[in-house]
């Protein structure tokens, strides 16, 4: 029996829950339990774990909260959310303090977890880990080098919101249509991406998904007003989304976040093995085609009316999508 | 108590435009009223101005006519006397006085019936005695035909004489001589104050110079005689003279003005009789007018009111059909809640019944070919005859890492399938607590154990509330409850969530039941946020709620006290501010007959 030297703590409150995930995983990997939040984190101090899976819903401390200090604790260690259910509140807080690898939704896949468990632990073990980031507080100006960040939302505030926030240290550019954001991003060096998740009537995650498949240097802020958990989680899973920013926006924590997003891109650019730490799950084939063409249906209405109206905009269009994803 | 808008304003308008009418009515009435009495009073008192217009008029005219009359027979008198006493009367008046009066002035007065005093007929006779005396005296005929020539054809009718001692010592009408004047205020006044007195009679006979005449008005003046050439009263004329042509032309004026009066009077009369009615058509045509508008202004008015309870009885239709589906998507919103809740609780069993299964299976599969092996095995020594085998391991060893395989721990195969028999339990516990919540499968109103439905409903709350809320339960020995289990454990849920949403981080919720008489109390106690004083007197309030809009209807404790009231029971609340709130709720062991029906 092959044991990949990883080492791995799963957290629930359930024992049948961890008993089962030590049964499954215990084959690969040395697996290690705890029922509560608070013994995990006495285990995380006396052990160097490459993994640790919790549960969202315990007494006394939620699996949000366990691996925020998690990743205080130990930076190196991946950490996967375990759902029962999706509390959207939890979903965002997931993102944005904990920042996850991965969520598994019970009940989970069993040839599938160990996979995505040694991905992880592989990860751990091979790439480096980032200088811890500083606090920030909501005072401190935006530090950027003229990094361009693209804006893409119907709400025209946003982009002035942004705009008004990096002030001259970043370009900022704003766009209402996902045709206009393929244009920019097939001709500029984009950064951040600050997107709502639906465009007009497009759905957007498909092309920040794509986008972070093919460019993982590139930090994406999702906004949103609805609150789909399903859609979040797809996004972590398959977009590594950096921050989430439920809508109405608070401009303080909107600076906050650009503020690390920039940060978090020139560490990114600097160590592209960096980037392994936020590899992605496949997206699912026919994605980008889909996109295509909801993108070309929508095009008539783009604000480029210029482009739309030379001859060659649709094949340009595709041509664009192809260069920046790679076909196929 | 439905109010009934269109009845109630329909009395109420009508009632008041009846008071209106009758008001306008009744001061109609009292100006027409007003109108006539002034014109009555107007028209009387322009009578009585015409009346005595003509009255003083005429009697003007007397005056002028008596004055006139007196001083024609004063100077008559003069001429009279300048004329006639000197020669004549000085000396015949001298010899009347010779004849004694003193015996018939002593004579006593009588007192007539109407207590006036006259003389006795012996009186009278005594000075008509005296009267023949004088008349016998020798100078008496030729005076008598002097004064009867010098009148003759003139408007004097009788001449009399006096002397200061009032006997008549002449009279053209020879029968009233020798009458005693006397007492006579006329005489008096000439005799002895030297002013002539006039008078104005009606005279039905009358003896004239001319003879006797009949109808005769007749001024009569008593004039003193003064000796000529000084101021000293000698005697006393009478002279009698006929105005009754001036008198009827003075009559005749004053009915010319009477007459001319009542014609004005009655054209007044007519004038004033014209107005009323004029005065009577207009009010009466301001009466219907006025009736008329106000007709028009109930019916417009009518109409708003039927259009405007048409209305709001949609309204209120429509409110209801709003509320109940408001109702209805609250108990959707907290069955989902409910349903999101327990798909979670059985999520857990789930994922790892289903995880340990599947390796359990796996491991069964890489069993087969061991246990093939193992079967193969004890079939060749079941042939054998002896304790030896020889087997050929060359065809074994190949596969002997599938062999290694399958030599799986069954002692955690058991551990596994003893934890997919735990994880069944659970969930088997879960559909059998959610049988109970919702108890489809039950009679409505039912004596049930009021315990057993709080620990379903805490156990239900539970896979809905925040794992760092403690539910802690604590039930005392209760009666079964006659109620409507169903509704209840809505409204127990509905109490328990709402404790918990008053919770921040970890806390605690105590659920109690107590049995007091014929009543149980049920208390959910948190130790959460409190209610805050302007919150705390709206919170049973339909649609309250402070929840941002679309996340509460505001249903939850309203539907939770109608039901309560409805099992004849009452719901309260305490509170304090950062310690925490506790709601009783008291529900009567057995249900009055007219509320069991609807509970």
């Amino acid at each position: 029996m092959t044991r990949l030297a990883g080492k791995v703590l799963c957290v629930d409150d359930e024992p049948g829950i961890v008993r089962s995930l030590q049964w499954l995983l215990q084959k690969q990997f040395e697996v290690l339990t705890a029922t509560s939040g608070a013994e995990a984190l006495e285990l995380v101090k006396q052990h160097d774990f490459d993994v640790v899976i919790s549960d969202q819903r315990m007494p006394t401390m939620t699996g949000v909260e366990v691996l925020r200090e998690v990743r205080k604790l130990s930076p190196r260690t991946m950490r996967i959310l375990l759902t029962g259910y999706s509390d959207m509140q939890a979903i965002v807080r997931s993102v944005n303090e904990s920042e996850v690898f991965r969520f598994i939704n019970k009940p989970w896949n069993i040839a599938e977890l160990p996979k995505v468990v040694a991905q992880a632990i592989t990860i751990a073990k091979t790439q480096p880990v980032e200088a811890p980031a500083p606090e920030i507080s909501e005072d401190a100006p935006i530090i950027a080098n003229g990094e361009r960040i693209l804006v893409i939302d119907d709400d025209p505030e946003m982009g002035r919101a942004v705009s008004d926030l990096v002030g001259a240290s970043a370009k900022v550019s704003f766009t209402r249509n996902l045709a206009d954001a393929v244009g920019i991003l097939n001709s500029e060096q984009v950064s951040v991406i600050v997107s709502e998740t639906r465009v007009g009537t497009i759905d957007a995650t498909r092309l920040v998904r794509l986008m972070k498949s093919k460019h993982p240097e590139i930090v994406t802020v999702m906004l949103t007003a609805e609150s789909d958990a399903d859609t979040i989680t797809t996004l972590i899973n398959q977009g590594q989304i950096y921050r989430f920013v439920p809508k109405p926006i608070r401009t303080g924590y909107l600076k906050l976040v650009l503020q690390s997003a920039l940060r978090k891109h020139s560490a990114l650019a600097s160590d592209p093995a960096l980037t392994f730490r936020h590899t992605v799950e496949a997206t699912s084939a026919g994605a980008m085609e889909s996109l295509i063409s909801d993108v070309q249906l929508a095009a008539p209405q783009a604000e480029t009316a210029a482009a739309a109206k030379s001859g060659g905009f649709m094949a340009s269009l595709g041509a664009g999508f192809r260069r920046i994803f790679g076909a196929g | 108590m439905q109010f009934r808008l269109v009845r109630y304003f329909t009395l109420a308008s009508l009632g008041m435009f009846a008071l209106v009418a009758l008001s306008l009515f009744y001061f109609e009435r009292q100006q027409g009223d007003f109108f006539r009495q002034t014109g009555d009073d107007q028209r009387t008192f322009f009578g009585e101005v015409q009346q005595s217009f003509a009255k003083q008029q005429e009697e003007s005219a007397r005056r002028d006519l008596l004055t006139i009359h007196e001083a024609g027979n004063v100077n008559l008198t003069r001429l009279f006397a300048n004329a006639l006493w000197e020669k004549d009367f000085a000396p015949f008046v001298a010899q009347a006085q010779t004849i004694d009066a003193k015996a018939c002035h002593a004579m006593a007065d009588v007192t007539d019936d109407k207590g006036k005093k006259a003389a006795s007929p012996e009186k009278k006779a005594c000075f008509a005695e005296i009267g023949k005396r004088i008349a016998a005296l020798p100078d008496f005929k030729s005076i008598d035909a002097k004064v009867f020539a010098s009148m003759k054809k003139s408007t004097v009718f009788k001449i009399k004489v006096f002397d200061l001692r009032g006997i008549t010592v002449y009279s053209s009408e020879h029968a009233q001589m020798g009458e005693d004047k006397s007492t006579n205020a006329g005489w008096r006044s000439a005799a002895f104050d030297g002013v002539p007195k006039s008078e104005l009679t009606h005279r039905g006979k009358f003896s004239a110079f001319e003879g006797v005449v009949e109808n005769r008005d007749l001024i009569s003046s008593y004039l003193p005689v003064l000796e000529p050439g000084t101021s000293r009263i000698v005697g006393v004329f009478e002279v009698y003279s006929d105005v009754t042509p001036f008198l009827k032309q003075i009559q005749q004026t004053s009915e010319q003005i009477r007459a001319t009066a009542a014609g004005n009077q009655a054209k007044l009369e007519a004038a004033a009789i014209e107005n009323q009615a004029a005065v009577d058509a207009t009010s009466y045509r301001q009466f219907a007018t006025i009736g008329l508008l106000l007709v028009l202004l109930f019916a417009a008015l009518l109409a708003i009111v039927r259009r405007a309870e048409k209305i709001i009885l949609q309204q209120e239709a429509d409110r209801a059909h709003a509320h109940q589906q408001l109702a209805q998507s609250e108990k959707m919103a907290s069955l989902g809640q409910m349903v999101a809740g327990v798909a979670h609780q059985l999520n857990t069993p789930l994922a790892f019944s289903q995880n340990n299964i599947l390796m359990v299976k796996d491991a069964l599969q890489s069993m087969e070919l061991p246990m093939k092996v193992a079967g193969k095995l004890s079939t060749i020594l079941e042939d054998v005859e002896g304790d030896k085998v020889t087997i050929k391991v060359s065809q074994l060893k190949a596969n002997l890492d599938k062999l290694q395989e399958g030599n799986v721990d069954v002692t955690m195969l058991q551990e596994m399938l003893k934890d997919v028999l735990g994880g069944i339990d659970q969930m088997s516990e879960l559909v059998v607590n959610l049988r109970d919540f919702t108890r489809l499968d039950r009679a409505a109103t039912t004596n049930a154990d009021l315990n057993k439905s709080l620990h379903t409903v805490a156990y239900i709350a539970q896979t809905v509330i925040p794992k760092n809320i403690e539910l802690v339960e604590d039930y005392g020995d209760l009666p079964d409850v006659e109620c409507n289990p169903s509704q209840l454990n809505q409204v127990f849920l509905n109490l328990i969530n709402n404790a918990a949403q008053a919770i921040d981080g970890p806390g605690r919720i105590r659920i109690r039941s107590v049995a007091e008489g014929d009543q149980v109390r049920v208390e959910v106690q948190d130790n959460g946020r409190g209610i805050p004083d302007d919150v705390l007197p709206h919170i049973f309030d339909l649609y309250y709620t402070t929840k941002p809009a679309g996340e509460g209807t505001g249903l939850g404790l309203a539907i939770a006290r109608n039901i309560v009231t409805e099992h004849g029971g009452d719901i309260t609340v305490s509170t304090r501010i950062g310690v925490g709130t506790t709601f009783t709720v008291t529900l009567p062991v057995r249900q009055q007959p007219p509320l069991a029906k609807a509970a």
